[in-house]
């Protein structure tokens, strides 16, 4: 903990980057009580008006709907959707990747096969089309096609890890006192590889929220009447040149969130794998 | 060089397999699209009748495996299928026009920010923990994961709203080419340039930290070798290799990003025709670009590669020392 605390000294932009994660979350579960206005609310004679006018205090869209509520709301959806995404892709990955490092073998070339095969169509073309195809995106869906997406990548360093370990005394040791396959990887591997696990499941969830705006973005995220800062981009695209801030603050909130996160998962490979 | 040739066959042969393994993957997802493509041909008002009639010219009640034999016969021979939502046209005589439209745009990408991210990420990694080194850094650290349509638009709001320097939107006037509307892929090209750099500049930063520090470099500081000498001559030679992988691995994320970009901006590319295809549920068409983008996006994967073995001495001479 102290050793944290040092760190974070060290790194000022870290700290900044934590507090506007923190304050994400906390608009996502407090910020709709405070708001004047509710996301699907058109106030008819303010429609497209600027920031700042009658408390539309990042102005409307073109149906009058308030800027500020929508990427509010919106924000609920996203980071839901990008933390089980990282979650369930890192999951999955450490599965994979731990079953083929340690059994090796056929197993092993089977499996950088088919990950072969999966990396062959690019992840968000993969997921894009899959949604698209299956219709109507929900949470569920969303989350799952996009973790199959990532395990490529996911599986890959977990198995980079394992195989880092495998040869370990340890692990031979265990293997001779008799203890299961399963209990070796999970109970004596996986604990002493948490740091790189870690590290990869942050920059996931950094990755998981470009990948999630891009495919809502592209229309086949959350549907409507959900607000997703992507489709707002995307809904609000032909009126930019009239109201730009109809999509530079959706923009820009996904901005800050990538952002952060990203020099967050910087901040921790830092912290948990020695410094560069 | 022998045992270079028969790598490129092999690479070759795999890239076959994986071709055909990813044309059956991505026939039978489609086929979970709900929908009859009869009717979507004929629309609602159609008799039972002439669906039936039409689902039997077509050949839509075979087994899975005649209809994918039928459509990979056909894609070998150059024959994608009609587009249902365009009314029958053949795919072919609109898709080659699109995909040379986005290789056009991925190309002038790619010729931006290659030698930016390498040049920068030389100068942080030879500059290491100095203030040059710390701006590169935290650029590239905060461009890695922004989406492609966040940068678009910002850079729409800045260049073409408020300055009013290039359009605001991509697409090629009727009756033009792509060649007399040059100005239509600068904001495009800029977009995807954003996320490639912290990619590309991190690994060339990390890649130089580390060459820097090695002996070889340490012998030719010793001789007296001016820096700029070592720098260009000794150690950006060895930097390069693992900045070409990362730039192959992301090829990946270039395709990805101009869907999007191509949607932003509504450039006329495979993207966004994909895009349509799958807004329309036009099945033919989205089988085809999907294969086509599997397959260029291969065909840039092995390049690399074999770029890789070919400025890689080591692996050039197989056998030789490790």
């Amino acid at each position: 903990m102290k050793y944290v605390l040092y760190q974070l000294k060290r790194h000022p932009l870290a700290i900044i980057a934590i507090l506007v994660i923190l304050g994400w979350i906390f608009l996502a579960f407090a910020g709709p009580s405070f708001l004047a206005y509710t996301y699907t609310q058109m106030d008819s004679t303010f429609q497209m008006a600027p920031p700042g006018v009658n408390n539309h205090l990042l102005g409307t869209d073109a149906l009058g709907r308030d800027i500020l509520s929508r990427i509010i709301v919106g924000s609920r959806s996203i980071l839901t959707v990008a933390l089980f995404t990282s979650i369930l892709s890192t999951i999955l990955g450490i599965l994979l990747g731990f079953s083929a490092g340690y059994f090796g073998k056929a197993f092993d070339t089977l499996f950088l096969r088919s990950m072969d095969i999966l990396m062959s169509i690019p992840p968000l073309v993969l997921s894009m089309v899959v949604l698209g195809i299956l219709g109507d995106s929900t949470i569920a869906s969303l989350t799952l096609i996009v973790s199959i997406a990532f395990i490529p990548a996911t599986a890959r360093v977990s198995r980079g890890v394992l195989l880092s370990e495998k040869s370990q005394e340890y692990v031979q040791a265990a293997r001779i006192r008799g203890e299961s396959h399963v209990y070796i990887m999970f109970a004596e591997i996986l604990p002493n590889t948490v740091g790189p696990i870690i590290v990869e499941a942050t920059a996931r969830f950094a990755y998981s929220i470009m990948m999630v705006a891009s495919l809502g973005f592209l229309g086949v995220g959350l549907q409507p009447p959900t607000p997703d800062w992507g489709m707002m981009v995307i809904e609000n695209r032909p009126i930019i040149a009239d109201a730009p801030w109809t999509v530079l603050f959706p923009a820009l909130a996904i901005a800050s969130l990538v952002i952060a996160i990203s020099i967050f998962s910087d901040f921790i490979s830092k912290v948990l794998i020695h410094e560069r | 060089m022998n045992s270079y040739l028969s790598t490129v066959f092999s690479k070759v042969g795999s890239l076959l397999a994986t071709l055909l393994v990813i044309s059956l993957i991505i026939f039978s997802l489609v086929e979970l699209m709900p929908g009859d493509v009869a009717q979507m041909i004929l629309g609602q008002s159609a008799t039972e009748d002439s669906l039936r009639e039409l689902r039997q010219a077509r050949g839509l009640d075979d087994p899975f495996f005649t209809r994918y034999g039928r459509w990979i016969a056909g894609v070998v021979r150059g024959d994608l299928g009609d587009s249902i939502y365009m009314q029958g046209v053949p795919i072919s005589s609109i898709l080659w026009r699109k995909v040379g439209h986005s290789l056009f745009l991925a190309l002038t990408a790619f010729i931006i920010f290659v030698p930016v991210s390498i040049v920068l990420g030389v100068i942080a990694g030879v500059k290491e923990k100095k203030a040059a080194d710390s701006i590169i850094s935290f650029t590239g650290l905060a461009t890695m994961a922004l989406p492609e349509f966040v940068s678009g638009v910002i850079l729409i709001s800045i260049f073409a709203v408020r300055l009013k320097w290039l359009p605001i939107v991509s697409v090629i006037p009727i009756g033009q080419t792509l060649f007399q509307n040059l100005d239509i892929l600068v904001l495009p090209a800029l977009s995807i340039t954003f996320v490639m750099f912290g990619y590309v500049s991190r690994m060339q930063r990390s890649s130089m930290i580390i060459v820097m520090n090695s002996d070889y470099i340490k012998a030719a500081r010793l001789k007296g070798l001016p820096e700029r000498y070592i720098i260009f001559r000794h150690a950006l030679r060895n930097a390069l290799l693992p900045t070409i992988t990362i730039i192959g691995m992301n090829m990946g994320w270039l395709f990805g990003g101009l869907i999007v970009v191509e949607t932003l901006f509504g450039f006329p590319g495979m993207g966004s025709l994909l895009m349509t295809a799958i807004k329309t549920r036009d099945v033919p068409l989205i089988e085809a670009c999907v294969l086509l983008i599997t397959v260029i996006f291969a065909l840039s994967t092995m390049t690399t590669d074999l770029l890789y073995g070919y400025l890689n001495p080591r692996i050039r001479f197989k056998g030789g020392q490790r």
